[in-house]
């Protein structure tokens, strides 16, 4: 199995950084710590020594690190504030169009269910995929999703932005 | 996505487009403070190299108070057994 080299590992960081980054700062909310994390899960990966020959293996093991990192963090911080984060009261009906809106529901989701629905709506992955990347089974994935779909839709309904038929 | 763990079709299609929108929002400073790649590299390289070497100390660290302990229980042994003739 090959080893990384520092050419491959320019052209693996010019293709994955930026979607790693956005990844990362959708899920965490922060422009610092979403940095460091991605940083770090760089350094962890070739620290790691992973096998070079399959780009998507290592693209995996990547985002499998930066999830990792995520959900440390997200421990860490809860801990020192010593209890459960609670959403800020719904403000009424905010627009769709509105970037801010759409970024604070989405910020009002546990740092979990971001991962997920970003991994399988924006990146695109199958249930094996964010197994992978999130380092959980499949099926736990599958009501995982689910469920983060769910709080989702009911967020969406809470603002008035779902109306169901 | 399909079996039972899904939600109606309309719910569905307004969490896709809610997540279309969330993909679309604007990343702030694509700049910002990640290391290039050359930097990383060279940041893992020592710090793979700073562990070979802590996992190369790490026996004789661990020999070090051993090998002491030793010395001093010969030592011991030594002077008590030599003790009769000294006196």
């Amino acid at each position: 199995m090959g080893r990384l080299d520092e050419a491959t590992f320019a052209a693996f960081h010019a293709r994955t950084s930026r979607p790693l980054r956005a990844y990362v700062l959708r899920v965490v909310g922060n422009v610092s710590d979403a940095d460091d994390i991605v940083q770090e899960a760089f350094l962890r990966m070739l620290r790691a020594d992973v096998p070079a020959d399959n780009e998507e293996h290592l693209r995996r093991y990547l985002y499998r690190v930066a999830s990792n990192l995520i959900v440390d963090r997200w421990r860490r911080s809860r801990h020192e504030e010593g209890e459960e984060m609670m959403p800020e009261p719904a403000s009424p009906r905010p627009r769709y169009e509105d970037d801010a809106a759409v970024a604070k529901i989405f910020a009002e989701l546990k740092p979990r269910d971001r991962a997920l629905l970003w991994l399988a709506y924006v990146e695109g992955e199958s249930h094996e995929e964010i197994a992978s990347s999130l380092g959980v089974g499949r099926r736990g994935v599958k009501v995982m999703l689910f469920r983060a779909r769910r709080r989702l839709r009911d967020l969406l309904q809470a603002r008035g932005l779902l109306v169901n038929s | 996505m399909t079996e039972w763990f899904d939600l109606d079709q309309d719910e569905e299609r307004a969490v896709a487009a809610f997540m279309t929108r969330v993909a679309e929002l604007r990343i702030p400073d694509p700049g910002s403070r990640i290391p290039d790649p050359a930097e990383l590299w060279c940041k893992a390289t020592l710090l793979r190299r700073w562990e070979a070497e802590r996992r190369a100390q790490r026996p004789l660290d661990i020999m070090q108070p051993i090998e002491i302990a030793g010395g001093l229980v010969a030592a011991g042994l030594l002077l008590y057994w030599s003790l009769p003739y000294l006196l």
